[in-house]
């Protein structure tokens, strides 16, 4: 959207204002007897965000749900991981979101790369995987632990090697 | 033996909350909400046949809303929202953030988004929590997730936000910033509420009794609602493990 701000209704009273400094109470500038959160706008430097698929272009399906494209828009820079690359992708497409080249600086062929988090229609949540990395987010000793088995000095195709029991990564990426 | 006492925490809490949905009317609950998705189910299933309902965690019934649950509730459309909390205080503060020091906390829980959208903007709002101790029910919350009174600059439904728990119904008053005891449930008595409640619940006196789970409630709680969160892949796990058998 391109705006320096948002204005937003709730939280009045609350503890996050202790906690932030980019969200304020403001009078309402058409009618000052009321007051509403105002948020400063959140432009990310990077965002890294998973399609379905993308172009070499950079036009790229997001996933259906959520706040992908807005993200996209807001940000500086955006690289798109596709779980594949083909010749063109375009608005008409099915399954997901469209978001347009321009918005977009980098693609890269990362199938499988959202794990452990699913895309629908092709392999589901990894729960065991996420657990294991709650459990390790618990302590500095057992993070440590888990960026040296599953981060540090391994590869993607290592890492997928890994997630996946030994089994690799076919060129598309489907399951 | 009352049908009460024949009532899990769960199936109890569902009953009462199913009672406060109303026909034609817009209700909604969060991801992770069993309890008040089984309750709308209820009360679509009884009183409530054209109520629209809309559990967020739900394969079929989130209804594809994506950000519109949230646009739908700035703009004052929703009718009803379902909430939980950790901790409740004397000023009608709630925390549904953490536990203990917020820079080291012992807890951490997630609840930042409805906390502080949702209970300013749905015309009425339901909590319920599955346990009533003083641990939950505090002098002073350790962080204020959303708060119970806001000044008038602050356009905010005024209803009284009611607090569903095994023991009993607590009623938050916005305007006069007290509590008081809407109902206690068969087998418990206002003092021993009061008892196990951190702030002062007003009068003992003259409290109603909450009108105990029927058994028309508890059938169609453990068949019909049952049998659709199933279908409907609506915590079906849940529904199974919660939910008695008929």
């Amino acid at each position: 959207m391109g705006v320096p701000y948002i204005p937003v209704r709730g939280l009045a009273g609350t503890d996050v204002f202790k906690r932030r400094d980019d969200m304020l109470i403001a009078p309402n500038p058409f009618d000052p007897s009321e007051e509403t959160v105002v948020a400063l706008a959140q432009n990310p430097d990077v965002a890294i965000l998973h399609a379905l698929r993308a172009d070499r272009d950079g036009n790229a399906l997001l996933r259906k749900h959520g706040e992908d494209v807005m993200i996209a828009q807001a940000s500086h820079r955006v690289i798109v991981t596709a779980e594949e690359i083909v010749n063109r992708v375009t608005a008409d497409d099915e399954g997901g979101q469209f978001i347009s080249a321009i918005n977009v600086t980098a693609v890269v062929h990362a199938p499988h790369g959202a794990h452990p988090t699913a895309v629908p229609g092709r392999y589901d949540t990894d729960r065991d995987h996420i657990l294991e990395y709650v459990r390790a987010s618990t302590g500095d000793d057992a993070f440590r632990a888990y960026l040296a088995k599953y981060v540090l000095g391994k590869s993607e195709a290592e890492y997928q090697a890994l997630v996946r029991g030994g089994v690799p990564v076919a060129g598309g990426g489907g399951s | 033996m009352t049908n009460a006492v024949a009532c899990n925490t769960a199936e109890l809490l569902a009953i009462l909350m199913s009672r406060e949905v109303r026909d034609r009317e817009i209700s909604a609950c969060g991801a992770i909400s069993m309890i008040p998705a089984s309750a709308m189910l209820l009360a679509e299933a009884t009183h409530a046949p054209n109520a629209e309902i809309i559990v967020l965690g739900s394969e079929q019934l989130s209804r594809d809303l994506g950000k519109d649950i949230h646009f739908l509730s700035q703009r004052g459309k929703l009718d009803l929202f379902f909430h939980s909390a950790i901790q409740f205080d004397a000023e009608g503060n709630f925390n549904l953030h953490v536990i203990g020091d917020p820079n080291r906390p012992d807890v951490r829980m997630p609840g930042g988004y409805g906390s502080g959208l949702m209970s300013y903007t749905a015309k009425r709002i339901l909590f319920f929590r599955t346990e009533h101790t003083r641990r939950t029910f505090v002098e002073k919350v350790d962080f204020v997730s959303g708060a119970g009174r806001t000044p008038p600059s602050i356009r905010r439904p005024q209803e009284p936000f009611l607090i569903f728990t095994p023991l009993a119904v607590l009623r938050f008053d916005r305007q006069e910033g007290r509590y008081s005891l809407a109902s206690v449930h068969e087998g418990h008595t206002p003092q021993e509420v009061q008892e196990r409640t951190g702030f002062s619940l007003g009068s003992l006196d003259g409290v109603p009794v909450t009108p105990p789970p029927t058994n028309e409630e508890i059938t169609t709680l453990r068949t019909v609602v049952k049998q659709r969160m199933i279908e409907t892949g609506t915590y079906p796990e849940w529904a199974v493990t919660e939910l008695q058998p008929a």
